[in-house]
């Protein structure tokens, strides 16, 4: 076979197809899952573990793309929670259309939330996200003619009279389809236009906008599009758990963690969060078993935070891939000749 | 009667902006030699009254005097803390990364705590704390009047530091221009250190002060990083003089808003005047040049 320019993207192929296929045979195991969990713990575990990937992937919307860290997605989490329950418990609304009414106020109170926020970057941008967390969960503590403050808030189940089971089941499925649906707008997005100039902000900010990249109404989009997607988590949260508190869904933590799994996988990738999610959540969720509702799981969060920021800070992707290359054949130099060919050829020119 | 209300509601907000003043001053040392937003300090302010606490009811001696050994520790911890942790970051992504860093710290920390010293709140007691003085219909209790006290006299030892002497001047010189402090033979490294460690030997003596002013539990360090970032942005991020007048601002208007309308709108104030400032004026009301792009 000659060798021609189109053989560099021949070898390629097969490789893209190989990912697609894992990256479908992924998705048909996963959706396996909860046939395949021997019992109901699994299943609620696994309903977990799918929501924090969903959480995560949504995050990295904004932290991928721009590079804008915030830990007070929590906030948006909780916001999502509380306004589809609050909603189907005092206007009887059914929960889909909840849902929607929800995530479309909380995306609008996020726009305006991030034109504030987004003014400002690196460090104040994580004060401020942190800061928008704590006032909500106040708020939501103190306005306990609306949230029931910390007496909590019951939502009632999507089908009334279903197993916990079979609930388990369901919000898998829901919580399934909202990740491959954020899934694919990251990668939409990854792809785009928009998605070019969110990297370019990312790289440079100033040096963005001087080429004409409207970096402030990006910025919002994202963060809007961002909070949306964690705001139906919520809404889905409020339904299949049934009970909401605002120290749980507005917890630092649930933030801590989704930016935690977006760094450990890599948040440069599409599937990195997911990564993350799938290595952290059973985790914790192992930890809470062994030891029990202790303050042990924020220590574990500390820690891996702590150690991925110092030794990791690009992910567990870019690692391995590193190594992959170290193990796999070198790379090809300019010229496809060993030392020794090219001493050997040098010798038959006379000098 | 109104009147004696917000007397009263103006003297405590001076006496606890003091102390507001004594701890955003360790996060603008910070701030000011490594450009870190130390998100951990209020952790280690819950540490450093947990260790009075344990120091106190252990051996008994006086909570103020337990910071002859809980501040030299806390100013090794800090020097630590740089050296080991901070130092580490990539300067590309300092900015972020060190935020992210010292939030896993105040984690450790909080759940460290909260495993050690269970969830359930703590305070400290002693005699003379509970007392106040009357001025008038005013009283002054003398909690906070020690706390005021000691934040004033902190706050005027790290004036007299930082102006006065050959470390203050090298230090001044690290924030200003770390390369140049560098070509003019300063050891910027070493001045980084002590002043991280300087910033967490504040947040002992602000332990230990709280532990006589209210009762504490591991996870309340989150309402003080609020407070504390309403402080230091309003004042301009690496301002001094700013923070001070930012403390002593917000904590008047909290205290008369705590007096009038109670505990919820007093902590809410803070995120207010934290995206109010952003908003209108993101250096802050005496950031200048150094406050720009953080």
């Amino acid at each position: 076979m000659a060798v021609s320019p189109s053989a560099s993207s021949g070898t390629a192929a097969p490789g893209r197809l190989a990912g697609r296929a894992a990256f479908v045979a992924g998705g048909l195991l996963l959706a396996a899952y909860p046939w395949a969990a021997p019992n109901a713990y699994l299943r609620y575990a696994g309903v977990l573990v799918v929501l924090y990937a969903a959480l995560s992937t949504a995050w990295n919307l904004v932290g991928g793309f721009t590079g804008y860290i915030s830990l007070g997605h929590a906030a948006f989490f909780g916001l999502g929670a509380y306004a589809t329950g609050i909603l189907v418990v005092r206007t009887g609304l059914p929960h889909a259309l909840a849902l929607v009414l929800a995530v479309a106020g909380v995306t609008a109170f996020a726009a305006a939330v991030g034109v504030a926020a987004v003014r400002v970057r690196g460090s104040s941008f994580v004060i401020v996200s942190i800061a928008l967390v704590s006032m909500t969960n106040l708020v939501a503590q103190n306005a306990r003619w609306l949230t029931g403050g910390s007496s909590g808030l019951r939502v009632p189940p999507l089908v009334e009279g279903l197993s916990r089971t079979a609930n388990h089941v369901v919000f898998f499925y829901l919580f399934l389809a909202l990740l491959g649906l954020v899934l694919a707008t990251w990668w939409a997005v990854d792809r785009s236009r928009f998605g070019a100039g969110l990297k370019a902000i990312r790289e440079d900010e100033d040096k963005a906008e001087s080429l004409g990249v409207p970096t402030t109404a990006y910025k919002v989009v994202a963060y809007a599009a961002s909070a949306a997607f964690v705001a139906a988590a919520g809404g889905l949260y409020g339904i299949w758990f049934g009970s909401l508190d605002p120290i749980f869904v507005f917890s630092i933590v649930i933030g801590a963690n989704m930016v935690l799994m977006a760094l450990l996988g890599g948040m440069r990738f599409l599937l990195g969060p997911l990564l993350g999610a799938f290595l952290v959540a059973p985790a914790s969720e192992y930890f809470l078993l062994a030891y029990g509702e202790s303050q042990l799981h924020i220590v574990l969060s500390g820690a891996l935070l702590a150690v991925v920021v110092l030794f990791l800070p690009d992910g567990i992707i870019p690692a391995l891939r590193a190594t992959w290359r170290r193990r796999g054949p070198r790379a090809a130099s300019i010229q496809e000749r060993s030392a020794a060919e090219l001493a050997a050829a040098r010798e038959e020119v006379p000098a | 009667m109104s009147g004696t209300l917000l007397a009263q509601g103006l003297v405590l907000g001076i006496l606890t902006g003091g102390l507001y003043a004594l701890l955003a001053s360790g996060l603008t040392l910070y701030f000011g030699v490594m450009k870190v937003v130390m998100v951990a300090h209020p952790a280690f302010l819950f540490l450093a009254a947990y260790a009075t606490y344990a120091l106190h009811t252990a051996t008994g001696i006086d909570p103020l005097l337990t910071t002859v050994v809980t501040v030299p520790t806390f100013f090794a911890l800090g020097v630590a803390v740089q050296r080991l942790l901070v130092a580490r970051l990539a300067p590309e992504s300092l900015a972020t990364m060190s935020v992210l860093l010292t939030f896993a710290l105040a984690l450790l920390i909080e759940g460290g705590l909260g495993v050690v010293a269970t969830g359930s709140y703590r305070s400290v007691t002693v005699d003379y704390a509970s007392q106040a003085l009357r001025l008038g219909s005013v009283a002054l209790p003398a909690d906070r009047l020690i706390a005021f006290g000691v934040a004033a006299v902190t706050l005027g030892g790290l004036f007299v530091v930082l102006r006065l002497t050959r470390f203050g001047r090298a230090l001044r010189a690290t924030i200003s221009h770390a390369t140049a402090a560098r070509l003019v033979g300063i050891d910027t490294d070493r001045v980084t250190a002590i002043g991280f460690g300087i910033g967490l030997a504040t947040a002992a003596l602000g332990g230990a002060v709280l532990s006589l002013i209210s009762p504490f539990f591991p996870a309340a360090h989150w309402a003080w990083i609020g407070r504390l970032m309403a402080v230091i942005v309003v004042g301009g991020l690496g301002s001094v003089q700013g923070a001070a007048v930012a403390a002593l601002l917000l904590g008047v208007l909290e205290a008369l808003l705590q007096v009038t309308w109670g505990a919820t709108p007093a902590a809410l104030l803070f995120y207010a005047f934290l995206f109010a400032t952003l908003l209108v004026r993101p250096q802050g009301l005496f950031g200048g040049r150094l406050a720009q792009r953080f």
